[in-house]
């Protein structure tokens, strides 16, 4: 199993990524910004389809906690409840799950070539001779060189200005995509995760090689762009408590959560429309982009 | 941080990413129990270690010298080991070699704090005279150090400490020359070796003063080798050079398509090392002109030997070539079961080697007809070393085996991990 994976995977991304540093002079910094601004590029279609599917299933939060509660003691009832809603909306349930699935493994391999490439020790040297392919392009840029800017990739960032871009961007896009909920405890949640997650991926980055930090940095912020094209703006960002409906997003998911228990049917309807507004919205949007 | 619980580490990061986009109740639970993991995976994986190291042995009046993989120097006696005798008897001893404070210590919330870890030893050590030289790793923070061979200093409470006549270079206890990967040199009363600060360095062997250093612009990880004053170093920037042993001052410098990857051998006039561009390269040691090439089909990383007229190669595509040393053409190719790390030997005209997995090779060095394996059962990357019949094994299981390579018989073995 491990040998597919490094056969299929690993390796040609291995290979690329260190075919790449001796294109760019032997810099192996930069060769981390193109194959990540590269894979991501391949990406955007399952990324714009994940982006879509997730919206259009956060519309429907108002009408799956009103249903939650409504069978929280008849769980085969709720779950052909959520089936029936789910198809209503014209939503697959698992549509924003394979695209997940699909570019994990790319995410994993990107990874694991970067600290296989980097080889800080003589023993991580010698296992890389083992994935490396005979292109004269590989054997002339190995040992990489690990210097770039002011960092030694295999090591961490001895400042901190890696960890707080790491922190900001990745706060920056959580922001973006959680959307403000009425629900205090909930909020208190949400809030807390949104703080947090940055918080630990910028202690991390104190700890991981900085060669791998520059890879979350490069890929954080062209998440953030692909969110902002494809979302149509900074999303949940500007509009942190109360946002306020868009010509494109019509209106916002989340916006004002009536009681579930005073108007149940208007809520069941109007999370539908929402629903299905946004994927409209979404394949409009969609086909602009790529008509471009 | 092993590379372990880095991956591990990752893997809940990039799902936990991935939940970022579900906005199901439980999402927010997910994310915090999913940190608190990674959290505890980094705390216990800052402590541990990606480097062990894989130092041969010299030998000294019937005494083998060599570094462990815990940052030990020890010394054993092949005799006392063969009757099973208890552990110091005569010769024998045991230095713990501790590294001057580096980056890559305990992490806290400001990052990896310094500390002081085991020195970490790749390279063999020379031993000349009273001394026996060991040059450490130990991440960024190598240094070269001389050993009292013969009652290595310790203070009343068992601790090691420094001798008359013993030095360690640089002097300053928090300085370093950088890692140190490949072995130094004693040529008459110098002490050559090569950084990964980029510089080669020549030391008086008795005091450890600096004679001269040279700097190669580039990081080097492979011993440096010395014949009739000229010495031959490589560095990870493509550059092969000659240097005056007498000064420092360069004589010649080549540029190749690739890094050097082996240590050099001379022989005759001429040079041998391989590159990781998978070739093995003579050249002339006179004018740095290049006489051949072979190529493998992976790096030759073990340092080549040579016997008349012949070079034994191995190679890390678990072969080792026969190669005519005058042309480059290759006279036999032996398939080994794995990468050839450990650099072979010659016991009269029997071949050794040892492939990555622990499978020895006994060769008939005129054919490469396989006499006899023998299974070490652990991996092997260390340079093997032979003495009248017998090989001497460093594995990766923190053992020594003596082999006698007439019969093929492990004589004895000896396990360091518990020795105090």
């Amino acid at each position: 199993m491990a040998e597919l994976w490094n056969t299929i995977i690993l390796e040609p991304v291995l290979n690329s990524l260190i075919a790449m540093c001796t294109v760019f002079g032997g810099n192996f910094g930069l060769a981390i910004i193109v194959l990540t601004v590269v894979v991501r590029l391949i990406l955007f279609p399952l990324t714009v389809r994940q982006t879509q599917s997730t919206k259009a299933m956060q519309s429907l939060q108002p009408k799956m906690q009103e249903l939650q509660k409504k069978y929280a003691k008849n769980q085969q009832k709720l779950q052909q409840e959520m089936m029936k809603l789910y198809k209503e909306a014209g939503i697959n349930p698992l549509g924003c799950l394979w695209p997940m699935l699909i570019q994990l493994p790319i995410w994993i391999a990107l990874y694991q070539s970067i600290m296989q490439a980097l080889a800080a020790t003589p023993e991580n040297l010698l296992n890389l001779s083992q994935h490396l392919y005979s292109w004269a392009a590989v054997g002339q840029a190995v040992p990489l060189n690990e210097h770039f800017l002011w960092l030694r990739l295999s090591r961490p960032d001895p400042n901190l200005i890696l960890a707080i871009l790491v922190g900001g961007t990745m706060w920056v896009q959580q922001k973006m995509v959680t959307p403000p909920t009425a629900d205090p405890r909930q909020r208190s949640m949400t809030s807390m995760t949104t703080m947090m997650m940055p918080l630990m991926f910028g202690f991390f980055t104190l700890s991981f090689p900085s060669g791998l930090a520059l890879y979350w940095v490069v890929s954080n912020i062209l998440g953030i762009i692909i969110q902002y094209f494809v979302s149509g703006g900074w999303g949940y960002l500007r509009a942190p408590s109360a946002p306020k409906p868009t010509p494109a997003q019509k209106p916002m998911p989340t916006q004002k959560i009536p009681p579930p228990a005073v108007q149940p049917s208007k809520t069941a309807q109007k999370a539908i429309e929402e629903s299905k507004a946004i994927k409209k919205a979404s394949e409009e949007k969609k086909r602009g982009l790529f008509g471009r | 941080m092993t590379q372990y619980h880095k991956f591990l580490s990752f893997l809940l990061l990039m799902v936990n990413e991935m939940a970022g986009f579900f906005t199901i109740k439980s999402k927010n639970k997910l994310s915090l129990i999913l940190s608190v993991i990674i959290l505890g995976l980094i705390t216990l994986g800052c402590a541990g270690q990606t480097w062990q190291g894989w130092s041969g042995f010299t030998a000294y009046d019937g005494i083998l010298y060599f570094g462990a993989m815990d940052g030990k120097v020890l010394a054993i006696n092949p005799s006392a080991r063969s009757q099973e005798l208890p552990f110091p008897s005569e010769g024998e001893w045991v230095l713990p070699v501790k590294a001057p404070a580096a980056p890559g210590g305990m992490c806290g919330p400001l990052g990896c704090a310094p500390s002081a870890q085991p020195a970490t030893i790749y390279s063999t050590p020379v031993a000349a005279g009273n001394l026996v030289y060991v040059a450490t790793y130990a991440g960024d923070s190598g240094k070269v150090m001389a050993i009292n061979r013969l009652a290595p200093g310790y203070d009343e409470e068992g601790i090691p400490s420094w001798n008359e006549g013993e030095w360690f270079y640089p002097r300053k206890e928090n300085k370093s020359i950088g890692a140190v990967v490949g072995g130094p040199i004693v040529v008459k009363d110098t002490l050559y070796v090569g950084s990964s600060d980029g510089k080669v360095y020549a030391l008086d062997a008795v005091k450890g003063n600096e004679r001269w250093e040279f700097d190669t612009g580039g990081k080097i990880w492979t011993s440096p080798a010395i014949k009739d004053n000229v010495v031959y170093i490589s560095n990870y920037e493509h550059k092969f050079f000659a240097v005056s042993s007498m000064d420092g001052s360069l004589i010649w410098e080549i540029e190749l398509p690739a890094a050097v990857a082996s240590s050099p051998v001379v022989a005759g006039n001429d040079v041998f090392f391989g590159t990781f561009d998978n070739q093995l390269y003579a050249v002339d040691g006179t004018n740095g002109n290049v006489k051949w090439t072979f190529e493998g089909s992976n790096w030759f990383w073990s340092t080549p030997v040579v016997k008349g007229d012949v070079v034994y190669a191995g190679c890390l595509d678990h072969k080792v070539y026969a190669l005519d040393a005058s042309t480059g053409e290759k006279l036999w190719q032996f398939t080994a079961d794995g990468p050839i790390v450990s650099n072979p030997v010659l016991v009269d005209n029997l071949l050794v080697t040892v492939s990555k997995s622990g499978e020895m090779y006994v060769l008939e060095s005129d054919s490469g007809d396989l006499v006899r394996t023998v299974d070490i059962g652990y991996s092997v990357m260390a340079p093997l070393y032979a003495e009248e019949n017998m090989v001497y094994v460093h594995a990766r299981n923190r053992c020594v085996y003596g082999i006698d390579v007439q019969s093929g018989e492990k004589v004895w073995d000896f396990c360091y991990s518990d020795i105090k």
